[in-house]
Protein backbone atom coordinates (compact mmCIF):
# COMPACT_ATOMS: atom_id res chain seq x y z
CA UNK A 1 0.00 0.00 0.00
CA UNK A 2 2.62 2.43 0.83
CA UNK A 3 4.22 1.88 -2.75
CA UNK A 4 0.65 2.51 -4.51
CA UNK A 5 0.51 5.80 -2.14
CA UNK A 6 4.12 6.62 -3.29
CA UNK A 7 3.26 6.18 -7.07
CA UNK A 8 0.15 8.28 -6.76
CA UNK A 9 2.06 11.21 -4.63
CA UNK A 10 4.79 11.14 -7.70
CA UNK A 11 1.59 11.09 -10.47
CA UNK A 12 0.45 14.03 -8.78
CA UNK A 13 3.43 16.44 -8.86
CA UNK A 14 4.51 15.02 -12.19
CA UNK A 15 1.60 17.50 -14.21
CA UNK A 16 1.77 20.84 -14.70
CA UNK A 17 -2.17 20.85 -13.70
CA UNK A 18 -1.46 20.24 -9.79
CA UNK A 19 1.06 23.25 -10.05
CA UNK A 20 -1.51 25.22 -11.66
CA UNK A 21 -4.58 24.51 -9.34
CA UNK A 22 -2.40 25.14 -6.02
CA UNK A 23 -1.17 28.68 -7.73
CA UNK A 24 -5.18 29.28 -8.89
CA UNK A 25 -6.54 28.65 -5.24
CA UNK A 26 -3.80 30.06 -3.49
CA UNK A 27 -4.82 33.48 -5.89
CA UNK A 28 -8.25 32.73 -5.02
CA UNK A 29 -7.94 32.26 -1.40
CA UNK A 30 -5.98 36.17 -1.05
CA UNK A 31 -7.91 37.41 -3.24
CA UNK A 32 -11.56 36.58 -2.25
CA UNK A 33 -9.90 36.84 2.23
CA UNK A 34 -9.12 40.50 0.91
CA UNK A 35 -12.60 41.26 -0.57
CA UNK A 36 -14.32 39.92 1.78
CA UNK A 37 -12.35 41.66 4.85
CA UNK A 38 -12.42 44.62 3.37
CA UNK A 39 -16.00 44.61 3.07
CA UNK A 40 -16.30 43.51 7.02
CA UNK A 41 -13.58 46.57 8.03
CA UNK A 42 -15.70 49.00 5.61
CA UNK A 43 -18.61 48.04 7.60
CA UNK A 44 -17.35 48.50 11.16
CA UNK A 45 -16.32 52.12 9.86
CA UNK A 46 -19.76 52.73 8.68
CA UNK A 47 -21.22 51.67 12.34
CA UNK A 48 -18.85 53.65 13.19
CA UNK A 49 -17.52 51.66 16.74
CA UNK A 50 -14.01 52.47 17.05
CA UNK A 51 -13.27 49.61 19.18
CA UNK A 52 -14.99 46.96 17.33
CA UNK A 53 -12.53 43.97 16.13
CA UNK A 54 -12.82 40.61 14.40
CA UNK A 55 -10.09 38.04 13.14
CA UNK A 56 -8.51 38.58 9.55
CA UNK A 57 -9.16 34.64 9.58
CA UNK A 58 -13.09 35.23 9.44
CA UNK A 59 -12.96 36.86 6.02
CA UNK A 60 -10.52 33.52 5.10
CA UNK A 61 -12.93 31.15 6.14
CA UNK A 62 -15.54 32.85 4.20
CA UNK A 63 -13.31 33.08 1.41
CA UNK A 64 -13.71 28.95 0.91
CA UNK A 65 -16.56 29.16 -0.75
CA UNK A 66 -14.91 30.82 -3.69
CA UNK A 67 -11.62 29.10 -3.63
CA UNK A 68 -12.94 25.72 -3.40
CA UNK A 69 -13.72 25.05 -6.96
CA UNK A 70 -9.60 25.43 -7.55
CA UNK A 71 -9.33 22.08 -5.18
CA UNK A 72 -12.38 20.89 -6.58
CA UNK A 73 -10.30 20.75 -10.53
CA UNK A 74 -7.17 19.93 -8.74
CA UNK A 75 -9.24 16.88 -6.90
CA UNK A 76 -10.91 15.82 -9.77
CA UNK A 77 -8.19 15.51 -11.96
CA UNK A 78 -6.43 12.80 -10.09
CA UNK A 79 -9.09 10.64 -11.22
CA UNK A 80 -10.81 11.98 -14.82
CA UNK A 81 -7.38 12.53 -16.78
CA UNK A 82 -6.67 8.81 -16.19
CA UNK A 83 -10.07 7.95 -17.40
CA UNK A 84 -9.78 10.84 -20.26
CA UNK A 85 -6.14 9.69 -21.37
CA UNK A 86 -6.87 5.80 -20.87
CA UNK A 87 -4.01 5.43 -18.41
CA UNK A 88 -6.27 4.85 -15.55
CA UNK A 89 -5.69 0.99 -17.17
CA UNK A 90 -2.07 1.40 -17.10
CA UNK A 91 -2.73 2.36 -13.12
CA UNK A 92 -4.89 -0.71 -12.91
CA UNK A 93 -2.40 -2.99 -14.28
CA UNK A 94 0.22 -2.08 -11.64
CA UNK A 95 -2.64 -1.89 -8.85
CA UNK A 96 -5.77 -3.89 -9.91
CA UNK A 97 -7.05 -4.35 -6.26
CA UNK A 98 -9.17 -1.58 -7.29
CA UNK A 99 -9.81 -0.46 -3.86
CA UNK A 100 -6.59 -0.01 -3.05
CA UNK A 101 -5.97 2.21 -6.14
CA UNK A 102 -8.94 4.65 -4.84
CA UNK A 103 -7.36 4.44 -1.33
CA UNK A 104 -3.82 5.36 -2.11
CA UNK A 105 -5.61 8.53 -4.34
CA UNK A 106 -7.31 9.19 -1.11
CA UNK A 107 -5.03 9.29 0.98
CA UNK A 108 -2.70 11.85 -1.02
CA UNK A 109 -5.04 13.65 -1.75
CA UNK A 110 -6.48 14.20 2.03
CA UNK A 111 -2.63 15.41 3.25
CA UNK A 112 -1.84 17.94 -0.01
CA UNK A 113 -4.83 19.60 0.25
CA UNK A 114 -5.10 20.08 4.05
CA UNK A 115 -1.73 21.07 3.83
CA UNK A 116 -2.88 23.66 0.79
CA UNK A 117 -5.21 24.72 2.88
CA UNK A 118 -3.60 25.73 5.63
CA UNK A 119 -0.84 26.91 3.58
CA UNK A 120 -3.15 28.85 1.57
CA UNK A 121 -5.41 30.58 4.40
CA UNK A 122 -2.04 31.25 6.56
CA UNK A 123 -1.53 33.04 3.30
CA UNK A 124 -4.65 34.90 2.90
CA UNK A 125 -4.88 35.70 6.64
CA UNK A 126 -1.02 37.48 6.35
CA UNK A 127 -2.08 39.20 3.32
CA UNK A 128 -5.62 40.63 5.15
CA UNK A 129 -3.76 41.20 8.07
CA UNK A 130 -1.47 43.81 6.44
CA UNK A 131 -4.14 45.21 3.91
CA UNK A 132 -7.13 45.54 6.46
CA UNK A 133 -3.96 47.01 9.19
CA UNK A 134 -3.68 50.13 6.88
CA UNK A 135 -5.63 53.29 7.74
CA UNK A 136 -8.07 53.51 4.93
CA UNK A 137 -9.86 50.22 7.03
CA UNK A 138 -10.06 52.08 10.34
CA UNK A 139 -7.86 49.33 12.11
CA UNK A 140 -10.34 47.07 12.87
CA UNK A 141 -8.28 44.04 12.08
CA UNK A 142 -6.83 41.69 14.46
CA UNK A 143 -4.54 39.12 14.59
CA UNK A 144 -5.91 36.13 17.68
CA UNK A 145 -3.24 33.72 16.91
CA UNK A 146 -4.87 30.67 18.51
CA UNK A 147 -8.36 31.67 17.15
CA UNK A 148 -6.46 32.42 13.74
CA UNK A 149 -4.71 28.85 13.75
CA UNK A 150 -7.78 26.76 14.79
CA UNK A 151 -9.69 28.59 11.99
CA UNK A 152 -6.56 27.92 9.51
CA UNK A 153 -6.77 23.69 10.41
CA UNK A 154 -10.18 24.12 10.08
CA UNK A 155 -9.68 25.36 6.63
CA UNK A 156 -7.31 22.71 6.39
CA UNK A 157 -9.65 19.62 7.31
CA UNK A 158 -12.44 21.31 5.10
CA UNK A 159 -10.10 21.43 1.64
CA UNK A 160 -9.19 17.78 2.82
CA UNK A 161 -13.14 16.73 3.20
CA UNK A 162 -13.95 18.23 -0.19
CA UNK A 163 -11.22 16.68 -1.82
CA UNK A 164 -11.93 13.19 -1.04
CA UNK A 165 -15.28 13.97 -2.18
CA UNK A 166 -15.13 15.26 -5.22
CA UNK A 167 -12.55 12.48 -6.07
CA UNK A 168 -14.99 9.85 -4.88
CA UNK A 169 -17.31 11.60 -7.35
CA UNK A 170 -15.34 11.83 -10.04
CA UNK A 171 -14.55 8.12 -9.28
CA UNK A 172 -18.14 7.42 -10.02
CA UNK A 173 -18.74 9.77 -12.98
CA UNK A 174 -15.73 9.16 -14.93
CA UNK A 175 -15.49 12.59 -16.62
CA UNK A 176 -14.31 15.79 -15.82
CA UNK A 177 -17.46 17.66 -16.97
CA UNK A 178 -19.78 15.12 -15.51
CA UNK A 179 -17.83 15.91 -12.05
CA UNK A 180 -17.58 19.34 -11.77
CA UNK A 181 -21.33 19.25 -12.69
CA UNK A 182 -22.22 17.06 -9.79
CA UNK A 183 -19.52 18.64 -6.95
CA UNK A 184 -20.79 22.34 -8.14
CA UNK A 185 -24.54 20.84 -7.62
CA UNK A 186 -23.69 19.25 -4.51
CA UNK A 187 -21.51 22.26 -3.41
CA UNK A 188 -23.35 25.22 -4.45
CA UNK A 189 -26.38 24.66 -6.89
CA UNK A 190 -28.70 22.59 -4.57
CA UNK A 191 -28.00 24.29 -1.36
CA UNK A 192 -28.27 27.86 -3.10
CA UNK A 193 -31.88 26.44 -5.09
CA UNK A 194 -33.09 25.17 -1.52
CA UNK A 195 -31.80 28.15 0.62
CA UNK A 196 -34.35 30.12 -1.92
CA UNK A 197 -37.19 27.92 -2.20
CA UNK A 198 -37.19 28.91 1.45
CA UNK A 199 -39.37 26.27 3.07
CA UNK A 200 -38.28 25.11 6.23
CA UNK A 201 -37.39 21.84 5.41
CA UNK A 202 -35.64 22.92 2.41
CA UNK A 203 -33.34 25.31 4.02
CA UNK A 204 -32.62 22.67 7.08
CA UNK A 205 -31.64 20.02 3.99
CA UNK A 206 -29.78 22.65 2.43
CA UNK A 207 -27.80 23.51 5.26
CA UNK A 208 -26.64 20.03 5.70
CA UNK A 209 -24.94 19.97 2.71
CA UNK A 210 -21.34 19.93 2.19
CA UNK A 211 -20.59 23.77 1.63
CA UNK A 212 -22.66 24.80 4.55
CA UNK A 213 -21.85 22.02 6.96
CA UNK A 214 -18.23 22.76 6.08
CA UNK A 215 -19.02 26.62 6.98
CA UNK A 216 -20.49 25.50 10.03
CA UNK A 217 -17.48 23.25 11.29
CA UNK A 218 -15.17 26.32 10.15
CA UNK A 219 -17.57 28.78 12.58
CA UNK A 220 -18.10 30.76 9.64
CA UNK A 221 -20.11 34.08 10.70
CA UNK A 222 -20.38 35.71 7.31
CA UNK A 223 -21.95 33.66 4.12
CA UNK A 224 -24.30 33.00 2.22
CA UNK A 225 -26.86 32.49 4.76
CA UNK A 226 -26.89 35.55 5.73
CA UNK A 227 -24.83 34.78 9.00
CA UNK A 228 -23.76 31.50 11.20
CA UNK A 229 -25.02 28.52 10.79
CA UNK A 230 -27.79 27.43 13.42
CA UNK A 231 -25.87 24.21 14.47
CA UNK A 232 -22.53 23.00 16.39
CA UNK A 233 -19.09 23.15 14.27
CA UNK A 234 -19.01 19.48 15.84
CA UNK A 235 -22.33 18.35 13.72
CA UNK A 236 -20.73 20.50 10.70
CA UNK A 237 -17.64 18.13 10.64
CA UNK A 238 -19.97 15.11 11.47
CA UNK A 239 -22.04 16.01 7.94
CA UNK A 240 -18.86 16.85 6.10
CA UNK A 241 -17.98 13.10 6.63
CA UNK A 242 -21.00 12.40 5.61
CA UNK A 243 -20.92 13.70 2.27
CA UNK A 244 -17.38 12.26 1.79
CA UNK A 245 -18.01 8.61 2.55
CA UNK A 246 -21.15 8.42 0.54
CA UNK A 247 -18.99 9.84 -2.64
CA UNK A 248 -16.54 8.13 -1.83
CA UNK A 249 -18.62 4.76 -1.59
CA UNK A 250 -20.53 5.54 -4.52
CA UNK A 251 -17.42 5.79 -6.21
CA UNK A 252 -15.82 2.94 -5.68
CA UNK A 253 -18.67 1.15 -6.18
CA UNK A 254 -18.52 2.05 -9.89
CA UNK A 255 -14.93 1.50 -10.12
CA UNK A 256 -15.56 -2.24 -8.51
CA UNK A 257 -18.68 -2.99 -10.95
CA UNK A 258 -17.52 -1.09 -14.45
CA UNK A 259 -15.10 -2.08 -16.50
CA UNK A 260 -12.10 0.05 -16.99
CA UNK B 1 2.00 -19.55 -18.93
CA UNK B 2 -1.67 -17.67 -19.88
CA UNK B 3 -4.74 -20.14 -19.44
CA UNK B 4 -7.88 -19.10 -20.37
CA UNK B 5 -11.09 -21.74 -20.10
CA UNK B 6 -14.55 -21.13 -21.01
CA UNK B 7 -13.66 -17.04 -20.86
CA UNK B 8 -16.71 -14.86 -22.37
CA UNK B 9 -17.39 -11.44 -22.71
CA UNK B 10 -21.16 -10.35 -23.42
CA UNK B 11 -22.22 -6.76 -24.42
CA UNK B 12 -25.75 -6.60 -24.28
CA UNK B 13 -26.51 -9.27 -27.01
CA UNK B 14 -23.79 -9.80 -29.15
CA UNK B 15 -20.71 -12.27 -27.70
CA UNK B 16 -17.26 -10.48 -27.92
CA UNK B 17 -16.09 -13.36 -26.89
CA UNK B 18 -17.18 -16.84 -27.01
CA UNK B 19 -16.39 -19.59 -24.99
CA UNK B 20 -12.30 -18.92 -25.29
CA UNK B 21 -10.12 -21.71 -23.99
CA UNK B 22 -6.51 -21.83 -24.84
CA UNK B 23 -3.32 -21.92 -23.25
CA UNK B 24 -0.11 -19.78 -23.97
CA UNK B 25 2.93 -21.47 -23.49
CA UNK B 26 6.19 -19.91 -22.51
CA UNK B 27 9.26 -20.23 -24.57
CA UNK B 28 7.10 -18.96 -27.90
CA UNK B 29 5.91 -15.94 -29.70
CA UNK B 30 2.20 -16.94 -29.88
CA UNK B 31 0.50 -14.39 -32.53
CA UNK B 32 -3.22 -13.61 -31.76
CA UNK B 33 -4.92 -13.47 -34.78
CA UNK B 34 -8.34 -12.06 -36.24
CA UNK B 35 -10.56 -9.46 -37.99
CA UNK B 36 -11.73 -6.26 -36.56
CA UNK B 37 -13.85 -6.70 -33.85
CA UNK B 38 -13.34 -10.49 -33.20
CA UNK B 39 -12.47 -10.01 -28.91
CA UNK B 40 -8.70 -9.98 -29.13
CA UNK B 41 -8.28 -6.54 -27.27
CA UNK B 42 -11.60 -7.70 -24.93
CA UNK B 43 -9.48 -10.87 -24.16
CA UNK B 44 -6.08 -9.15 -23.44
CA UNK B 45 -7.91 -6.81 -21.12
CA UNK B 46 -9.74 -9.84 -19.66
CA UNK B 47 -6.54 -11.37 -18.94
CA UNK B 48 -5.14 -7.86 -17.24
CA UNK B 49 -8.74 -8.06 -14.82
CA UNK B 50 -9.41 -4.68 -16.44
CA UNK B 51 -12.47 -6.35 -17.68
CA UNK B 52 -14.31 -8.27 -16.11
CA UNK B 53 -15.62 -11.94 -17.84
CA UNK B 54 -19.09 -12.56 -18.16
CA UNK B 55 -18.42 -16.16 -17.77
CA UNK B 56 -14.70 -18.74 -17.66
CA UNK B 57 -11.76 -17.63 -16.34
CA UNK B 58 -8.06 -16.06 -17.16
CA UNK B 59 -5.13 -17.33 -15.11
CA UNK B 60 -1.69 -16.41 -15.45
CA UNK B 61 0.61 -18.70 -13.93
CA UNK B 62 -2.07 -20.31 -12.46
CA UNK B 63 -3.53 -17.36 -10.45
CA UNK B 64 -5.55 -14.55 -11.56
CA UNK B 65 -4.52 -11.39 -12.80
CA UNK B 66 -5.20 -9.47 -9.18
CA UNK B 67 -4.12 -12.02 -7.05
CA UNK B 68 -0.65 -11.03 -8.01
CA UNK B 69 1.25 -8.93 -5.48
CA UNK B 70 3.12 -7.20 -8.12
CA UNK B 71 1.64 -7.58 -11.07
CA UNK B 72 4.26 -6.02 -13.46
CA UNK B 73 7.23 -8.04 -12.47
CA UNK B 74 5.01 -10.98 -13.43
CA UNK B 75 3.12 -9.46 -16.65
CA UNK B 76 4.06 -6.65 -18.80
CA UNK B 77 1.62 -5.40 -21.02
CA UNK B 78 1.25 -2.70 -24.00
CA UNK B 79 -2.56 -2.47 -24.61
CA UNK B 80 -2.49 1.26 -26.08
CA UNK B 81 0.67 3.30 -26.33
CA UNK B 82 -1.30 6.50 -26.26
CA UNK B 83 -2.80 5.70 -23.30
CA UNK B 84 -0.69 8.31 -20.80
CA UNK B 85 -1.26 11.89 -19.51
CA UNK B 86 -0.49 13.89 -22.07
CA UNK B 87 1.31 16.22 -19.53
CA UNK B 88 3.00 13.97 -17.67
CA UNK B 89 6.66 12.54 -19.20
CA UNK B 90 7.33 8.98 -19.96
CA UNK B 91 10.06 8.94 -17.39
CA UNK B 92 8.18 9.98 -14.57
CA UNK B 93 5.07 7.43 -15.90
CA UNK B 94 7.56 4.39 -15.73
CA UNK B 95 8.93 6.14 -12.38
CA UNK B 96 5.56 6.10 -10.87
CA UNK B 97 4.77 2.38 -12.61
CA UNK B 98 7.84 1.63 -10.50
CA UNK B 99 7.32 2.79 -7.34
CA UNK B 100 4.31 1.42 -7.19
CA UNK B 101 5.50 -2.70 -7.72
CA UNK B 102 8.71 -2.53 -5.80
CA UNK B 103 10.81 -2.08 -9.51
CA UNK B 104 14.35 -1.00 -7.98
CA UNK B 105 13.94 2.94 -9.74
CA UNK B 106 17.33 2.09 -11.86
CA UNK B 107 14.96 -0.21 -14.15
CA UNK B 108 13.44 2.72 -15.54
CA UNK B 109 16.78 4.14 -17.22
CA UNK B 110 17.26 0.45 -18.40
CA UNK B 111 14.01 0.11 -20.02
CA UNK B 112 14.47 3.16 -21.56
CA UNK B 113 17.92 2.56 -22.80
CA UNK B 114 16.15 -1.11 -24.22
CA UNK B 115 13.53 1.08 -26.58
CA UNK B 116 15.92 3.87 -27.69
CA UNK B 117 14.14 6.59 -26.03
CA UNK B 118 17.04 8.56 -24.58
CA UNK B 119 16.05 12.29 -23.89
CA UNK B 120 12.21 12.48 -25.36
CA UNK B 121 11.31 10.30 -22.40
CA UNK B 122 11.43 13.75 -20.59
CA UNK B 123 9.04 15.29 -22.78
CA UNK B 124 5.47 15.35 -22.01
CA UNK B 125 3.82 11.84 -23.71
CA UNK B 126 1.64 14.32 -25.65
CA UNK B 127 5.15 15.61 -27.42
CA UNK B 128 5.37 12.28 -28.57
CA UNK B 129 5.32 10.63 -31.60
CA UNK B 130 2.91 7.39 -32.16
CA UNK B 131 5.99 5.61 -32.84
CA UNK B 132 7.86 7.16 -29.53
CA UNK B 133 4.82 6.48 -27.56
CA UNK B 134 4.76 2.75 -29.09
CA UNK B 135 8.57 2.45 -27.64
CA UNK B 136 7.44 4.17 -24.26
CA UNK B 137 4.69 1.40 -24.17
CA UNK B 138 6.67 -1.41 -24.79
CA UNK B 139 8.96 0.00 -21.87
CA UNK B 140 6.14 0.01 -19.98
CA UNK B 141 5.99 -3.85 -20.41
CA UNK B 142 9.44 -4.42 -19.97
CA UNK B 143 9.58 -2.13 -17.04
CA UNK B 144 8.84 -5.47 -13.98
CA UNK B 145 11.48 -7.84 -16.20
CA UNK B 146 7.90 -9.75 -16.47
CA UNK B 147 7.56 -13.71 -17.66
CA UNK B 148 4.78 -12.75 -19.55
CA UNK B 149 4.26 -10.25 -22.09
CA UNK B 150 1.09 -8.98 -23.99
CA UNK B 151 1.63 -6.96 -27.01
CA UNK B 152 -1.54 -5.17 -28.90
CA UNK B 153 -0.37 -4.55 -32.35
CA UNK B 154 2.89 -3.46 -31.06
CA UNK B 155 4.45 -2.52 -34.49
CA UNK B 156 1.57 0.03 -35.13
CA UNK B 157 2.81 3.57 -36.02
CA UNK B 158 6.83 2.42 -36.55
CA UNK B 159 9.49 2.92 -38.77
CA UNK B 160 10.58 -0.03 -40.63
CA UNK B 161 13.59 -0.06 -38.06
CA UNK B 162 11.28 -0.19 -35.16
CA UNK B 163 9.13 -2.77 -36.94
CA UNK B 164 12.65 -5.06 -37.39
CA UNK B 165 13.55 -4.11 -33.86
CA UNK B 166 10.13 -5.11 -32.65
CA UNK B 167 10.64 -8.19 -33.89
CA UNK B 168 13.62 -9.18 -32.53
CA UNK B 169 13.11 -8.03 -29.15
CA UNK B 170 9.98 -10.58 -29.29
CA UNK B 171 12.16 -13.02 -30.79
CA UNK B 172 14.92 -12.52 -27.78
CA UNK B 173 12.13 -12.33 -25.35
CA UNK B 174 10.38 -15.90 -26.36
CA UNK B 175 14.09 -17.39 -26.76
CA UNK B 176 14.34 -16.26 -23.02
CA UNK B 177 11.84 -18.87 -21.96
CA UNK B 178 9.19 -15.68 -21.84
CA UNK B 179 5.69 -16.18 -22.18
CA UNK B 180 4.86 -13.95 -25.84
CA UNK B 181 1.35 -13.07 -26.85
CA UNK B 182 1.03 -10.72 -29.63
CA UNK B 183 -1.77 -9.60 -31.60
CA UNK B 184 -1.17 -8.10 -35.06
CA UNK B 185 -3.00 -7.33 -38.51
CA UNK B 186 0.04 -7.45 -40.13
CA UNK B 187 0.43 -10.93 -41.32
CA UNK B 188 3.80 -10.45 -43.22
CA UNK B 189 4.90 -9.66 -39.73
CA UNK B 190 3.64 -12.51 -38.11
CA UNK B 191 4.86 -15.02 -40.41
CA UNK B 192 7.95 -13.43 -39.22
CA UNK B 193 7.75 -13.53 -35.28
CA UNK B 194 5.24 -16.12 -34.44
CA UNK B 195 6.05 -20.04 -33.60
CA UNK B 196 2.23 -20.36 -32.88
CA UNK B 197 -0.79 -18.61 -34.09
CA UNK B 198 -4.03 -18.31 -32.03
CA UNK B 199 -7.01 -17.09 -34.46
CA UNK B 200 -10.30 -16.04 -33.36
CA UNK B 201 -13.38 -14.93 -35.67
CA UNK B 202 -16.27 -13.76 -33.75
CA UNK B 203 -15.46 -14.22 -30.32
CA UNK B 204 -14.87 -17.54 -30.99
CA UNK B 205 -11.31 -19.64 -31.20
CA UNK B 206 -11.06 -20.62 -34.96
CA UNK B 207 -7.55 -22.10 -34.96
CA UNK B 208 -4.88 -22.61 -32.27
CA UNK B 209 -1.58 -24.50 -33.96
CA UNK B 210 1.87 -24.15 -34.63
CA UNK B 211 2.48 -21.33 -37.65
CA UNK B 212 4.51 -24.04 -39.69
CA UNK B 213 1.18 -26.03 -40.08
CA UNK B 214 -0.55 -23.63 -40.51
CA UNK B 215 1.18 -22.72 -43.48
CA UNK B 216 1.55 -26.74 -44.83
CA UNK B 217 -2.04 -27.03 -43.87
CA UNK B 218 -3.34 -24.58 -46.49
CA UNK B 219 -4.62 -25.18 -49.63
CA UNK B 220 -2.61 -23.05 -50.94
CA UNK B 221 0.71 -24.94 -49.85
CA UNK B 222 1.41 -27.18 -53.24
CA UNK B 223 4.11 -28.99 -55.32
CA UNK B 224 5.14 -27.03 -58.18
CA UNK B 225 6.25 -29.29 -61.28
CA UNK B 226 7.69 -28.36 -64.26
CA UNK B 227 7.70 -30.95 -67.33
CA UNK B 228 8.08 -31.56 -70.71
CA UNK B 229 5.51 -34.58 -70.37
CA UNK B 230 2.83 -32.36 -68.13
CA UNK B 231 -0.23 -34.34 -69.47
CA UNK B 232 1.49 -37.53 -69.02
CA UNK B 233 2.84 -36.86 -65.29
CA UNK B 234 -0.84 -35.11 -64.49
CA UNK B 235 -2.67 -38.84 -65.47
CA UNK B 236 0.33 -40.58 -63.41
CA UNK B 237 -0.84 -38.29 -60.13
CA UNK B 238 -4.12 -38.32 -60.66
CA UNK B 239 -3.70 -42.44 -60.68
CA UNK B 240 -1.77 -42.03 -57.72
CA UNK B 241 -4.74 -40.61 -55.77
CA UNK B 242 -2.83 -37.11 -56.07
CA UNK B 243 -4.91 -34.13 -56.41
CA UNK B 244 -3.50 -32.08 -59.29
CA UNK B 245 -4.11 -28.86 -61.66
CA UNK B 246 -2.30 -27.90 -64.90
CA UNK B 247 -1.69 -24.76 -64.67
CA UNK B 248 0.59 -24.23 -67.86
CA UNK B 249 1.75 -25.77 -70.99
CA UNK B 250 4.44 -27.40 -68.76
CA UNK B 251 3.66 -26.96 -65.18
CA UNK B 252 1.76 -28.69 -62.78
CA UNK B 253 0.47 -27.93 -59.35
CA UNK B 254 -0.13 -30.50 -56.78
CA UNK B 255 -1.93 -29.92 -54.05
CA UNK B 256 -2.01 -32.56 -50.51
CA UNK B 257 0.72 -34.30 -51.13
CA UNK B 258 4.12 -34.57 -50.22
CA UNK B 259 7.01 -33.11 -52.14
CA UNK B 260 8.84 -36.34 -52.23
CA UNK B 261 5.66 -38.57 -53.28
CA UNK B 262 5.44 -36.68 -56.59
CA UNK B 263 9.10 -37.19 -57.08
CA UNK B 264 8.45 -40.45 -56.78
CA UNK B 265 5.87 -41.02 -58.88
CA UNK B 266 7.25 -39.13 -61.36
CA UNK B 267 10.55 -41.28 -61.15
CA UNK B 268 8.62 -44.83 -61.47
CA UNK B 269 6.84 -43.33 -64.64
CA UNK B 270 10.28 -42.52 -65.80
CA UNK B 271 9.22 -38.63 -66.54
CA UNK B 272 11.64 -36.38 -66.81
CA UNK B 273 11.55 -32.95 -64.39
CA UNK B 274 12.57 -29.79 -65.15
CA UNK B 275 12.09 -28.68 -62.02
CA UNK B 276 9.90 -29.77 -58.52
CA UNK B 277 9.35 -27.35 -55.59
CA UNK B 278 7.17 -26.81 -53.10
CA UNK B 279 5.14 -23.34 -53.12
CA UNK B 280 4.57 -22.53 -50.01
CA UNK B 281 1.21 -20.37 -48.86
CA UNK B 282 1.72 -16.88 -47.01
CA UNK B 283 0.70 -16.73 -43.90
CA UNK B 284 -1.79 -13.90 -45.34
CA UNK B 285 -3.33 -16.58 -47.53
CA UNK B 286 -3.90 -19.21 -44.94
CA UNK B 287 -5.46 -16.71 -42.78
CA UNK B 288 -7.43 -15.46 -45.41
CA UNK B 289 -8.89 -18.94 -46.13
CA UNK B 290 -9.54 -19.25 -42.55
CA UNK B 291 -11.41 -16.61 -42.10
CA UNK B 292 -13.56 -16.34 -45.24
CA UNK B 293 -16.65 -17.67 -43.15
CA UNK B 294 -16.03 -15.33 -40.66
CA UNK B 295 -15.27 -11.95 -42.56
CA UNK B 296 -18.55 -12.98 -45.16
CA UNK B 297 -20.25 -13.22 -42.07
CA UNK B 298 -19.70 -9.70 -41.02
CA UNK B 299 -20.18 -8.40 -44.48
CA UNK B 300 -23.42 -9.60 -44.65
CA UNK B 301 -24.49 -8.41 -41.69
CA UNK B 302 -23.17 -5.33 -42.61
CA UNK B 303 -25.45 -5.35 -45.81
CA UNK B 304 -28.64 -6.12 -44.14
Amino acid sequence: MRQVIGAEWAKLWSVRSTWWCLAGLTALMVLSALALGGATATDLMREGVRSARFAVSEPVVSATTFAQFALVALAMLVITSEYASGSVRSTLQATPIRGRMLAAKALVVLPVMFVAGVLSGALATAAGYVVLSLDTFGGHAALPLGEVTLDLLRVGVFFALVAVMTLGVGTAMRSAAGTLTVVFMLLMGLPLMLLMAGGPAAVEVSLRMPLFAGLAFMESTDNMTGGPIPYPAGEGLAWLLVWTAAALAAGYAVLRGRDA
Amino acid sequence: MISLKGLSKRYGDRMAVDELTLEVRPGAVTGFLGPNGAGKSTTMRMILGLDRPTAGTALIGGVPYHRIRYPLQKVGALLDARALHPGRSGHAHLVAMARSNGIARGRVAEVLETVGLGEAARKRAGALSLGMSQRLGIACALLGDPEVVMFDEPVNGLDPDGVRWVRHLMRSLADEGRTVFVSSHLMSEMQLTADHLVVLGKGRLILDAPLAEVIARSSLTAVVVRTPHAADLAVRLKAGGVAVERVGENELVATGVAIERVGDLAHEAGIRLHELRTREASLEQAYQELTASSVEYGAQKAGV
